[in-house]
């Protein structure tokens, strides 16, 4: 075998020595600046370098640069040794690039000639070298030098298999950067082709490409699934003799077969040719024979490689969802690894098993590992298995067997690991909420976690808790007793007392009756937490001591005291000195019905996404395996159905915020159900386009910004600035005088139809406008509801004793009403998805104008006033954006999604919100924009 | 896609490092010591995956390791890759640079930095698996090696005396370094 190491370079090593010698951090920093002087001055000094001295600075240089030192010179040495003719020295030349240059740097522009020879080389080394290059820096310019070179090479029959290999790669690497570099037409035959290739090598290589190609754009390369299925079919039956070289450990082509069934995964079950799809399921059905065979080897790489295969299978079965006889099978692979003793496995079948118990098909046979994994999560010694058993168990969790499970969860967190137990917290207080057939067990959970975990509980846990018990009549009761009892534990946990204080405040007196819970004892009990408390606790029992004295007269004398107490009173915290006094005020003067008016129960709270859930979701995005089961099955989630009893229009929000929770935008819409999949779905199948709105154009620019020229002519210029905050708007006109003589008379005036809707008030101006003056003249607008008419404003004037008239668009619409609003991807599809009603879509298709520009188009929607969020699409082309309408009667959130397609120089925009005017406003402005 | 390929020894010392999407030397840095600190307090044997860092982007990548003796591994990679491949994919790497070192070790990655890229480069270009048949990447280092021979043969020769004369006393000198845990070699481990 050869040697690499041998023939070293003396001075390297040497100075490596040194280095590694340093006794002190201080001792190497000074050798290296020694070594980076000398480098230096060797460089810049009169006498010649040859290669050899070259390649040792630059070797030094590499590994001052690794122990984490700035490299700021020898960058021009790298680019002189790329053009050496000595394979060595351009060898190190290319490390230095690819390691040290970033993509930025003017440098790139330096190398490009360098490797444009080297790619035309008759020697393949060297055009891998400049390939490794090409694909490390994967820069724009890269992609513009070379974009038709590499194409070439990769489909060329005379390009040699080890070059190919780098090419396809290459191509993605720059496809990534420039998606435009793919040429079309009968290229995508010819790269599909190379799926036929006889190099294992390449294949593997070109198979990553069209997997990228795919995703983004599936159909044209559809083709690719017969080739594939074939491919995989050939590995997956040959013997491990068969492939020889690319045989690893005894399993065929493990990183090929891995590659084939990811791509495949683009696709759904090829069902118009039934004989591919027969080809897959038998393929599928040998490897999961094979998996069942005795192994060839002891050794672990044979086992890792032969399950990545299986592994992969598994997940295109769960993608395809559409056999049930795999489906179960998977599952009891799955559940063979659970018990295996390699923890790679156990880890990665309990992930695999989270996706099936999301099948239809497969979910019951996943809750027969019930057992083994709760045991996984209980026993398990990594931290990192443990919490895979804790999203299992949180997907396999239905109405059967919710009870068990979360009896489990609850027993484990006593000792679960301080980095999982919020997450866990957050499960358990949801999964007791959804399935929930009696509310007193899931009121029960719910203290049971304060009490387990309290330090864990977020707001909005108890929050929940809270709007449950009070949306639901019969729980009432039983949560006061409860909660009643929770509280003589001689320590309780400080949400224990905010949750018990709302409770005994509103439902103190169900429980009344009782004599050891007569209304002394309790307001005895809470006061006596009340000390320990911090503030925003203290506060809360301020509010909770009040509506006590509402409920039981004859403690009313007890709670002015502890009002009155100079540490309420004159507390130094303000809000608890307000509350102490205010109150205090109210119980004195107050009659008791007023008290009694002012103090009413809470009213139902208004239907909504539980928020826990959404805390769960942005807390790990991805994490959850997605509630696909709720989309799919036909009753509605159970959140909206557990609250039977309120009152679905009450929208009261005082009665929210005194918890502290602001109605998220959109979520009190109703599910509907298919909704994310109508987001995925397909695209562009209903091309219509719409008359394009005619309205003036020059308005229409002032959609995505808010200052510019709003008119002008041979006379008069009027320039606008405004700025919007909330649904009030300022908006500042400047008249300029554009000729030499005064113009007279300027008397402005408004229009618009809708004003009801919007109210614009102007500020009196100058009636005369001085030769080359310039005036300012203030407006201000209010929204009051959501509305399409846009004022317009005619000024009239008279120049040179002729009366003048013009007329405009004021630059206000509904957009200039946006707050952005930030949001994950998670949160997104969840809003998304609850806004799918008839009433909340607008869609509109309409055509380009001009060649579609994604720059643009990314510049003008960030004018727009919504938040463009990025990396939540699937596809990266599409534009997602987010805001919040505010007017003066309601906020309505709404989200717009916009997918150029390039094929047919078209967009479609749609827009959804939880107001059916809102959204079609919205879409006729942006519509024809683009 | 592989963002990141990540060698240090058991104090973090950096041994190599690649990285396939662009971060400043700086966050580089960063990067390495975060996950030297994310990977180096887990047990031997727990598995062998975990969630990436926050500087490398959360839970969206995951860190694919393996544990030779006194280095560290690390693959840091997207949700496109299986684990297990990887998991193969870092075994063929060690097992090329052992066939190339003849029983590599620690040191041989400091002194042969240059060797080594020049494997890594073999076995991924740009953040993608490029081959990972084992027989062919030594055919092609064995041609690059060739290359370089015949070239040194031409022009090299009167600088290959001078180093020969002047490294007479090198073995004295590689002796008196001082190499705390001169670490045992990988071939200990089964393969």
């Amino acid at each position: 075998m050869p040697a690499v190491r041998g023939d070293g370079m003396r001075g390297l090593a040497v100075f490596i020595s040194d280095i590694r010698n340093c006794k002190s951090k201080e001792a190497e920093i000074k050798r290296i600046n020694k070594e980076l002087a000398n480098i230096r001055s060797k460089f810049k000094g009169d006498k010649t370098l040859d290669g050899y001295q070259k390649k040792k600075y630059v070797c030094k240089l590499l590994f001052i640069f690794l122990l984490g030192h700035d490299i700021d010179f020898g960058h021009m040495e790298a680019v002189n040794l790329l053009s050496s003719n000595k394979y060595s020295e351009k060898q190190i030349g290319y490390l230095f690039i690819s390691v040290l240059v970033n993509t930025n740097s003017d440098l790139i522009k330096l190398i490009i000639q360098s490797i444009k020879n080297d790619l035309q080389s008759r020697n393949p080394i060297h055009v891998n070298l400049a390939l490794q290059c090409i694909a490390n820096i994967g820069s724009k310019d890269m992609a513009e030098a070379f974009g038709t070179e590499i194409p070439k090479l990769l489909v060329s029959g005379d390009t040699m298999d080890v070059v190919k290999q780098s090419a396809a790669l290459c191509l993605l690497r720059l496809f990534r950067k420039s998606p435009e570099i793919i040429p079309g037409g009968e290229w995508t035959s010819r790269i599909i082709h190379l799926l036929n290739d006889p190099h294992m090598g390449v294949v593997t290589a070109a198979t990553s490409l069209i997997d990228a190609l795919v995703k983004k754009n599936p159909d044209e390369y559809k083709g690719c699934v017969t080739l594939a299925v074939a491919r995989l079919s050939r590995i997956v039956t040959a013997s491990y003799t068969d492939l020889q070289d690319y045989t690893y450990y005894f399993v065929p082509a493990p990183w090929l077969s891995v590659k084939l069934l990811r791509l495949l995964q683009n696709y759904t079950p090829p069902s118009e040719e039934p004989g591919v799809r027969g080809r897959l399921s038998e393929c599928l059905e040998t490897i999961f024979n094979k998996a069942q065979e005795p192994p060839k080897s002891k050794k672990v790489q044979h086992s890792n490689a032969k399950n990545a295969v299986l592994f992969e299978a598994i997940s295109l079965i769960i993608h395809n969802d559409s056999e049930p006889n795999l489906l179960v099978r998977a599952c009891n692979q799955l559940g063979q690894f659970l018990s295996n003793r390699e923890t790679n496995l156990r880890y990665l079948a309990l992930e695999s098993m989270c996706h099936l118990a999301t099948s239809e098909f497969s979910h019951e046979a996943v809750k027969k590992h019930q057992e083994v994994v709760i045991l996984s999560m209980k026993m398990e010694k990594d931290v990192s298995v443990r919490q895979q058993a804790v999203d299992l168990l949180y997907a396999m969790c239905d109405k059967t067997n919710a009870e068990e499970i979360v009896q489990e969860m609850l027993a484990y967190l006593e000792t679960a690991d301080y980095s999982i137990r919020e997450e866990m917290v957050l499960k358990v207080a949801i999964l007791a909420e959804k399935y929930a057939t009696d509310f007193t067990w899931y009121v029960d959970v719910i203290l049971n976690l304060i009490r387990i975990a309290g330090d864990y509980v977020s707001e909005e846990v108890w929050y929940r808790v809270i709007q449950i018990v009070i949306n639901r009549e019969e729980v009432q009761g039983y949560a006061a007793k409860t909660v009643f009892e929770a509280l003589q534990a001689p320590t309780c946990h400080e949400n224990m007392v905010k949750v018990g204080g709302y409770i005994l405040g509103e439902f103190g007196n169900l429980i009344a009756g009782d004599t050891r819970s007569s209304p002394q004892v309790q307001f005895e009990l809470l006061h006596s937490k009340y000390h320990l408390c911090s503030v925003a606790t203290r506060a809360l029992l301020l509010s909770t001591y009040i509506k006590l004295v509402n409920l039981f007269p004859e403690i009313k004398n007890r709670v002015q005291e502890v009002f009155r107490a100079d540490s309420n009173l004159r507390s130094a915290d303000v809000e608890l000195q307000q509350r102490a006094s205010e109150y205090l005020q109210l119980s004195i003067v107050a009659s008791s019905d007023v008290l009694a008016t002012v103090l009413e129960e809470m009213p139902a709270f208004p239907e909504r996404e539980s928020s826990i859930l959404a805390v769960l979701k942005k807390k790990k995005p991805g994490r959850i395996p997605d509630d696909v089961r709720e989309s799919k099955s036909p009753q509605p989630t159970a959140i909206p159905a557990a609250i039977t009893n309120a009152t679905t229009n009450n929208t009261n929000s005082s009665s929210a915020d005194l918890l502290g929770l602001s109605t998220p935008p959109g979520t009190t819409a109703p599910p509907s159900g298919n909704g994310l999949l109508d987001v995925l779905g397909d695209l562009y199948t209903t091309p219509k386009i719409s008359p394009s709105t005619v309205q003036q154009n020059n308005i229409k620019k002032f959609l995505f910004k808010n200052n510019g020229v709003l008119f002008e002519n041979d006379l008069i210029q009027i320039g606008v600035k405004s700025e919007f905050r909330q649904n009030l708007g300022r908006i500042g006109l400047f008249y300029g005088n554009k000729t030499q003589f005064p113009i007279q008379n300027v008397r402005p005036e408004l229009h618009w139809t809708d004003l009801l809707k919007l109210n614009v008030q102007m500020k009196p101006m100058e009636p005369v406008l001085d030769a080359g003056a310039q005036i300012q003249q203030m407006l201000t607008a209010e929204c009051i509801e959501d509305f399409t008419d846009t004022p317009s404003m005619s000024v009239s004037f008279v120049y040179n004793n002729v009366p003048q008239k013009i007329t405009m668009k004021l630059p206000l619409t509904l957009n200039k009403f946006f707050e952005p609003t930030e949001m994950n991807g998670e949160s997104f599809f969840a809003r998304w998805k609850n806004l799918g009603g008839e009433q909340q879509r607008a869609q509109k298709i309409f055509k380009a104008q001009g060649s579609i520009d994604l720059s643009a188009t990314r510049t003008k929607l960030a004018g727009f006033g919504m938040q463009l969020l990025d990396g939540i699409d699937p596809n990266p082309d599409n534009f997602v954006c987010a805001g919040i309408v505010h007017t003066r009667v309601q906020q309505v959130g709404c989200l717009m999604r916009l997918e150029p397609n390039k094929q047919a120089q078209m967009y479609r925009l749609t827009i959804r919100s939880s107001k059916e005017s809102v959204s079609q406003e919205i879409c006729n402005l942006l519509a024809d924009q683009f | 896609m592989i963002k990141a390929i990540l060698v240090f020894n058991n104090h973090g010392k950096p041994r190599l490092s690649k990285f396939y999407q662009y971060f400043n030397e700086d966050m580089q840095q960063q990067i390495i010591k975060e996950t030297f600190q994310l990977v180096s307090k887990r047990d031997d044997n727990v598995c062998n995956f975990l969630e990436g860092g926050s500087l490398i982007g959360g839970s969206d990548y995951k860190l694919i390791y393996r544990h030779y003796a006194t280095l560290y591994f690390v693959f840091c990679v997207d949700s496109s890759e299986s684990e297990l491949g990887i998991l193969d994919l870092i075994q063929v790497f060690v097992e090329t640079l052992d066939k190339c070192f003849e029983n590599v070790c620690e040191l041989d990655l400091i002194f042969h930095a240059d060797a080594a890229h020049q494997v890594l480069d073999e076995l991924v270009m740009g953040g993608m698996v490029l081959q990972t048949n084992m027989a062919d990447i030594l055919c092609r280092l064995q041609e690059q090696n060739k290359m370089q021979k015949a070239e040194a043969g031409i022009s090299a020769a009167p600088a290959r005396a001078v180093s020969a004369v002047k490294s007479m006393n090198l073995p004295q000198q590689l002796r008196d370094m001082k190499l705390p845990d001169l670490p045992q070699a990988i071939k200990d481990l089964k393969f």
